[in-house]
């Protein structure tokens, strides 16, 4: 895992694409402990009865992932600071998403450097999360 | 399509939203302890892959989507229920500082918004908005989380697929 630092950060930079593949049993490993609170997260049944067209993809997990995407890009000298997310369509698990990001803007702030990203959950070529990751990145001086 | 859209602003007035819901708005719910569990640390950071060094075995420190597995919602008598089914539709999360294992955190929740919301895949729907925050032992802000959840009808669903 590779850090980045402030002064080589560009606007407009990608972040490389992550795929991840959810499944119905995804949902159980993450939460743990008599959770998902969903039935619908777990029980492709569930989620058609809910309208679905299968078991749902929690939105916890998908923005834990980009929260771990951003982290990944950004090295453990960085920390996130905050993630904004809007789901726009619902996924469904079994069919794989790809995580894409890039660059919106950098500055200075307080003395602190901070990075913020566009990230996006993919499926079929299509976004289903939309998000802004807040990242304080460090610097090389 | 002119006796439809009829039907949708006569749904418009009347608002399922009532002053019970109304009055869950700025209540706080009981502040409740919550754990940050090297368990739930080591489950997630093993199913999301993270390889960050920081968050390894022996470092003390949890990742920030931790956040996740001690919030997984609020409490049902809390939620203003007006539409029978629901799906998390925005969330954020703000980290003031990193997580320790181990530490207890106070969590509490409150409303802080319900409103109406005409259009989209479902006809009519219900806006509800929770902030929720976690408070560390010594009284500082840890982190915060806005979630906005979607009450539906799911026989009204439109387009689901």
């Amino acid at each position: 895992m590779t850090g980045r630092y402030f002064e080589d950060i560009k606007v407009d930079d990608e972040l490389e694409p992550l795929e991840r593949m959810p499944s119905e049993d995804t949902a159980i490993d993450f939460f743990g402990r008599g959770n998902p609170t969903n039935p619908a997260f777990a029980d492709a049944e569930a989620g058609r009865r809910q309208g679905f067209g299968g078991a749902l993809v929690p939105g916890l997990l998908k923005i834990s992932w980009m929260a771990e995407y951003a982290g990944r890009w950004a090295g453990p000298e960085a920390s996130v600071k905050s993630i904004r997310v809007a789901f726009r369509r619902p996924d469904i698990a079994g069919k794989p998403l790809v995580l894409a990001g890039r660059v919106v803007d950098k500055r200075q702030e307080d003395g602190r450097n901070v990075v913020e990203l566009e990230v996006v959950t993919l499926a079929d070529g299509q976004p289903s999360v939309r998000g802004n990751i807040q990242v304080e990145v460090p610097s090389r001086g | 399509m002119l006796q439809t859209r009829r039907l949708e602003l006569s749904e418009v007035e009347k608002s399922l939203i009532t002053d019970e819901h109304r009055a869950t708005i700025g209540v706080k719910s009981e502040g409740r302890k919550v754990e940050i569990s090297a368990a739930d640390a080591s489950r997630m950071r093993d199913l999301l892959g993270d390889t960050d060094p920081r968050y390894q075995d022996g470092t003390g420190i949890a990742p920030p989507y931790v956040l996740a597995a001690i919030d997984p919602g609020i409490p049902r008598h809390m939620m203003p229920s007006v539409l029978p089914g629901g799906l998390l539709t925005q969330m954020e999360w703000k980290f003031h500082r990193p997580f320790r294992l181990g530490e207890q955190l106070l969590l509490e929740h409150s409303v802080i918004d319900i409103r109406d919301r005409l259009g989209g895949r479902y006809g009519y729907s219900v806006i509800v908005m929770i902030q929720s925050t976690y408070t560390g032992e010594d009284g500082d802000l840890v982190a915060e989380s806005l979630r906005t959840l979607t009450q539906f009808d799911p026989g009204k669903a439109r387009d689901n697929s």
